[in-house]
């Protein structure tokens, strides 16, 4: 299977192990833990095999948001939670922790260009990422909108 | 039901207080509030959310109007805590109960909740801070190192809630952590990248979900709340970079 070699394989699992740490940082318990992290690797697993298809990383962000905000907004209705707690989890492989890092390393050394560059990349990442969560959220929104049959009781996440 | 306003209101305003401090978005807490009100049948309620305050106003049938306004303070996120705010609103929602019951629930749902103690808080941020400095192509020894730095962020970050500093002193704070502890630890030989450990330990610091619940509220038409999170994102960005950038320029010149 191409799914274990270990360019897929390897991030996904560290993006996993990290997200259970993050997650006892903002005091998840229990069975949501491993399924909130699960979703940064799912996020990640298809930025990584977004890769040839799309050519730039900006479309990568894009796919990727979309794909784990589904998987965060499906467990929330099985599992009867607010998609948030998911989804304030799964982003983090995905938030451009690095681009911040980079853009003031560029600044530091005074190097304007590539700064500017470098930030607006930094912020493209972003809006991409929210573009494609958000886009996911309203289409359930609505959905379960169209399907309602118990006006009080359906319209939470 | 027939209800008191005074209490009703007494009600709404507190779980709307609660839930915000649980770092809950203003959808949330507008409709919880909303539903609420709804449930215990009043249909002249208004409710107004930005992220530090909640407006609760209702009028009773004689035509006499009366306001609440919380003020929200500086809070965190607890996920736990939430969902459990969220079950007990859809519970009175579907059945409501007597308010002063609801308001002992509340209290009751407060003291039974579990917070993690502090030193597994440190553990969560080593394995956090460790396995990001992996994520993003750091070797064996660089995972080490940012498990490393993510425990000295952690402790930084309780001295600096210790002394009550605000978020940005606070992610500045824990910014110059990070990369000072990154530095010592390249120097002395121990870690191989410094790139790559403190953006690892850096991912405890990032406003992650803060930007798509900033660009929601815009969305959604809630502008002031939008663009005060918007801000706050960005705030928390410059902090990181600031804190980092810092250590980086004084190091450069010595």
């Amino acid at each position: 299977m191409e799914l274990f070699t270990p360019i897929y394989f390897l991030p996904c699992l560290y993006a996993f192990v990290g997200c259970v740490g993050f997650a006892i940082s903002f005091n998840i318990h229990g069975q949501e833990i491993p399924i909130s992290a699960l979703g940064g690797a799912v996020g990640w697993l298809v930025y990584l095999l977004s890769a040839p298809l799309l050519d730039n990383e900006v479309e990568q962000y894009f796919v990727a948001a979309i794909a784990l905000a589904a998987y965060c907004e499906i467990m929330a209705r099985i599992r009867k939670c607010p998609a948030t707690s998911y989804l304030l989890i799964s982003i983090f492989p995905l938030v451009p922790g690095a681009g911040i890092y980079y853009t003031m390393e560029h600044a530091v050394h005074g190097e304007n260009e590539r700064f500017l560059l470098q930030g607006m990349h930094t912020l493209a990442l972003a809006g991409a990422l929210a573009l494609g969560i958000l886009l996911v959220t309203s289409a359930m929104r609505m959905w379960t909108l169209f399907h309602r049959r118990h006006p009080l009781r359906s319209r939470w996440h | 039901m027939l209800i008191d306003p005074d209490q009703l209101l007494d009600l709404t305003s507190e779980l709307g207080f609660r839930l915000m401090c649980t770092g809950a978005e203003i959808y949330r807490v507008e409709e919880s509030i909303q539903y609420v009100l709804r449930a215990y049948g009043v249909h002249t309620g208004e409710v107004f959310a930005i992220p530090n305050c909640v407006i609760v106003s209702l009028t009773d049938p004689s035509g006499h109007a009366s306001t609440r306004v919380r003020r929200i303070p500086a809070h965190g996120t607890d996920i736990s805590l939430l969902e459990s705010y969220n079950e007990f609103c859809r519970e009175i929602t579907h059945t409501p109960i007597p308010v002063p019951d609801a308001l002992a629930r509340m209290d009751a749902i407060q003291t039974r909740h579990f917070v993690y103690p502090f030193p597994v808080l440190l553990l969560a941020y080593l394995v956090g801070g460790g396995f990001y400095s992996l994520f993003f192509g750091g070797t064996l020894r660089d995972g080490l190192c940012g498990a490393v730095c993510g425990v000295a962020i952690g402790l930084c970050l309780w001295v600096m809630d210790y002394l009550r500093a605000n978020s940005f002193i606070r992610t500045l704070a824990g910014g110059a952590v990070a990369a000072l502890c990154a530095l010592v630890l390249v120097d002395t030989g121990l870690g191989d990248n410094m790139d790559f450990i403190t953006i690892g330990a850096l991912m405890i610091l990032v406003p992650g979900i803060a930007f798509t619940n900033a660009l929601r509220d815009i969305m959604a038409g809630d502008l002031i709340s939008g663009t005060n999170k918007a801000v706050e994102a960005l705030l928390i960005a410059t902090a990181i970079a600031l804190g980092t950038g810092f250590v980086l320029s004084a190091a450069q010149r010595l």
